[in-house]
């Protein structure tokens, strides 16, 4: 199994009414020489890209060339973070993504092959495999001999990926697992010769009962793994996306990954470590839609100026870029985060996909409103970047399901311990202990403002909202948790509030840890376009923040949940006509 | 076979360049330095050398620290060994620039040693020809094909309107051009073996430049485009001016 993970999250502490600021200062930064490795991959990847990765072509045709696939193969950019004793090329979860925000940059399509290949489709191996495993798999995985894909979502399971039927039964005669089922949205699907599968399987239980859980497999499509037809899409139509259909497959047992019976957990590990490679794509993506409009709006002219002189222009511009700057913030803090090693980034790495995913869509959106007409043709690169975009915030979790997950997996730990305060009061000699130590941590909470370490003097405002915000949210968190108990779980549009102002936050902190960072190194002057960014982000996040909050208390709700289970049951939109 | 290439970082294309406030010289701090284009040729044409004849291929750079990137990217390619000979600056007078590399060059004894026909920062295209005079080995300049039988070197290079097929034997000295190859990427694998690599580092004397840089100017604005009028009615005054103005139809 992976290590375990020893220090506490970042955000999840936030909930619990704790800044464990370590982690976030200083900005984590990569070793020089490592740095100088990224500068030259990234120097090969530009010209290998601007060479052969035709963006509008591939999209066009639906597919990417082969010869195309293989410069890819040949270069190395399959094996990118696969250690170097199993042929890959060790690189840092920095490096990684930083290279997929480029790809990501040019092609969309590309960087979900490489990145569904490494992100998600070997993970499984790279975090769970034994060592033959390995020795047997990554070698070809890293030449990209071997494409692999990750196959959890089925036909009636999607977000709900619990709800999977594929089925392993143990053949004792042959010594195999045979695999029926089919998978669905199976990105590198028509390209994968390796699959990281999750089935259930029945599990005798230490108690003697039988129980049927998930289990995670390494299979080759040699086993007999078919695909599917191509599906038509949306947007990153050059990229593989198939059906998979596991007909009698044969697994055999020391293709078991992981665990038996531990495939679910296996499978949500592998997406919380690759979320935040998807995250790096998508600014990468926002990145070329502000250059493209940027050189768009300096050229065309309207009531006899360029473009670029309207404020409401402005106002687009200065929001793209600071989406970016915000999402790659909190991106690299995430990274330097996992590359520290032994931290649980699942919150921040689902945070960094839904900020990134979210706004990449905005902004893709808003630069093709800019092009106007220009922007609805397929002449222009605008309608393909919006088309590209759009399924970053339905796959490797919904943006829905990643704030759920936020908001409940932030508050689980203070529900527990809340459980525990319910049952020691009850119990008040017993648990006296434990009532101290609340009551020490509630004093503290509610005496103590200057958590954070000092911060540059232009920040201090900043430092200022974020403190007096995470307080406010811990507060919030315990009071929803005191008010709801277990109901928690379906008050999901307040869920949704936690989770955004948590994102806020968590936004909020890599701005200003980045930037203070920024300016110990190369001073103010050199740093004034950053602190006005960093400081006109926290000005606009802890407004949002607030409104979150007070919403979770004033809010509509009830009535809008009302008038949509009203539409439902009438099974129409049946209101009296407005002409009658 | 023992193979040399020269290389020389000069600044990315697309660089904006800005002159620095002595009018003299070019303000670094936002330049891209990038392996000049033409040297790309010259390393992937070592390489191949070697892959066919066997043998070493070493890339020899001078400049200030920051040269040592180019070197790794030349490494990356495929290079074997590196010597950085280490001087403050890039002198602006090619022969101080031959002089140093032919100190270096002769110690090597190289069979054969490759460079681009011309750096493209100060376009002087002479390195070739300095180095043979000095180091009194045949020099073959601006080559598009090359072949290489038995220690004989049989290059075509390119002339106005055609080209000239020449023949020579080892050691020599090849400065290549464009369509020669397709110079290979940086694959990983030749990136993190780069990185392993110690670059041997030299200085040598330099002679004096006789050359002074005296000024630095931006090219003049392009005049904006005319609109001469619509229609075929407009043809023969641009034809005219075609003609008469721009010189470009007679």
């Amino acid at each position: 199994m992976a290590e375990k993970k020893t220090l506490p999250s970042f955000s999840k502490s936030l909930f619990s009414g704790f800044i464990y600021d370590d982690q976030i200062f200083p900005f984590p930064c990569q070793k020089p020489d490592e740095n100088e490795n990224l500068e030259m991959i990234l120097d090969t990847l530009n010209k290998f890209m601007d060479r052969y990765v035709d963006s509008s072509q591939f999209d066009r045709d639906e597919r990417m060339p082969g010869d195309v696939i293989n410069g890819w193969k040949e270069l190395g950019f399959f094996g990118l973070v696969i250690p170097e004793k199993y042929g890959g090329y060790g690189l840092s979860n920095t490096s990684y993504v930083r290279i997929l925000e480029e790809v990501g940059a040019v092609d969309g399509s590309t960087a979900l092959l490489l990145g569904a290949h490494q992100s998600i489709g070997l993970k499984g191996l790279l975090m769970f495999g034994t060592e033959e495993q390995k020795q047997k798999y990554l070698p070809r995985l890293a030449t990209g001999e071997l494409i692999a894909a990750y196959c959890l979502t089925e036909p009636g399971a999607g977000s709900d990926a619990g709800g999977i039927k594929t089925r392993a039964i143990w053949d004792e005669k042959k010594k195999v697992y045979i695999l029926n089922g089919s998978k669905m949205w199976i990105t590198n699907g028509g390209l994968a010769d390796f699959f990281t599968v999750f089935a259930r399987e029945e599990i005798k239980m230490e108690n003697g009962r039988t129980e049927d859980k998930i289990t995670a497999f390494l299979v080759t499509r040699d086993m007999g793994v078919k695909s599917g037809n191509e599906e038509k899409k949306l947007g990153i139509r050059s990229s593989s996306t198939t059906a998979l259909f596991f007909e009698n497959v044969e697994v055999p047992f020391e293709n078991v990954l992981g665990e038996r019976g531990k495939g679910f957990k296996i499978a949500m590990e592998i997406l919380n470590s690759g979320r935040v490679g998807l995250a790096g794509g998508c600014v990468g993506g926002s990145k070329r839609a502000l250059r493209q409009i940027l050189a768009f709006v300096k050229e065309r002219e309207q009531f006899g100026k360029p473009l670029n002189n309207f404020e409401l222009i402005k106002e687009k511009l200065a929001q793209i870029a600071m989406n970016i700057f915000v999402a790659e913030s909190m991106i690299y803090l995430t990274t330097g985060m996992i590359d520290q090693g032994d931290v649980d980034f699942s919150l921040e790495s689902a945070m960094c996909k839904v900020k990134a995913t979210d706004n990449l869509w905005d902004d893709v959106n808003e630069c093709l409103q800019m092009a106007g007409g220009i922007g609805f043709s397929q002449e222009y690169p605008y309608e393909q970047n919006l088309r590209d975009a759009r399924i970053n915030i339905i796959f490797e979790g919904t943006n829905e399901i990643l704030r759920i997950f936020v908001a409940l997996a932030g508050m689980q730990e203070r529900g527990e311990y809340l459980k525990k305060m319910g049952k020691a009061l009850k119990d008040p000699i017993k648990g006296f202990g434990l009532i101290t130590d609340y009551a020490m941590h509630y004093m503290k909470d509610r005496l103590t403002t200057d958590r954070l370490p000092d911060v540059d003097s232009e920040l201090v405002g900043s430092k200022y909202e974020f403190e007096r915000w995470a307080k406010n949210l811990h507060i919030t968190a315990e009071r929803v948790l005191i008010k709801y108990g277990k109901q928690i779980i379906d008050k999901e549009i307040i869920q949704k509030r936690l989770a955004d102002a948590v994102i806020d936050l968590f936004g909020m902190i890599s701005c200003i840890s980045r930037v203070d960072t920024n300016i110990k190194k190369f001073g103010h002057s050199e740093c004034r376009h950053e602190i006005l960014m960093c400081k006109t982000f926290c000005e606009l996040a802890w407004r949002r923040i607030r409104r979150n909050i007070l919403m979770i208390d004033k809010n509509e709700d009830e009535a809008i949940l009302a008038i949509a289970d009203y539409i439902i049951s009438e099974e129409k939109y049946n209101y009296h006509s407005v002409l009658r | 076979m023992n193979i040399a290439v020269c290389v020389k970082q000069v600044p990315d294309t697309e660089t904006k360049v800005r002159i620095g406030e002595d009018r003299r010289s070019v303000e670094e701090r936002d330049i891209n330095f990038i392996l000049n284009p033409y040297d790309e040729f010259a390393v992937e044409e070592a390489i191949k050398t070697k892959e066919a004849n066997g043998g070493e291929v070493t890339i020899i750079a001078l400049g200030p620290d920051r040269v040592t990137s180019t070197i790794r990217n030349a490494l990356a390619m495929g290079g074997d060994k590196a010597i950085h000979i280490k001087t403050d600056q890039i002198p602006i007078d090619p022969l101080v620039v031959a002089g140093a590399l032919a100190q270096i060059l002769r110690a090597g004894n190289y069979d054969i040693i490759f460079l681009g026909k011309q750096a493209i920062d100060d376009d002087n295209a002479q390195m070739a020809l300095l180095l043979s005079e000095l180091m009194e080995i045949p020099a073959i300049s601006v080559v598009t094909e090359l072949t290489i039988n038995n220690r004989q070197v049989v290059a075509h290079r390119q002339i106005e309107g055609g080209f000239e097929k020449v023949e020579t034997g080892m050691p020599v000295i090849i400065s290549t051009q464009r369509g020669l190859n397709k110079p290979r990427f940086a694959s990983l694998k030749g990136i993190m073996a780069a990185k392993k690599i110690t670059i041997e580092e030299r200085s040598v004397s330099l002679t004096e430049n006789r050359i002074e840089m005296l000024e630095l100017n931006y090219p003049p604005q392009k005049p904006p485009g005319k609109i001469v009028g619509e229609g075929p009615e407009a043809v023969p005054e641009l034809v005219r001016l075609l003609r008469e103005e721009a010189k470009v139809i007679s």
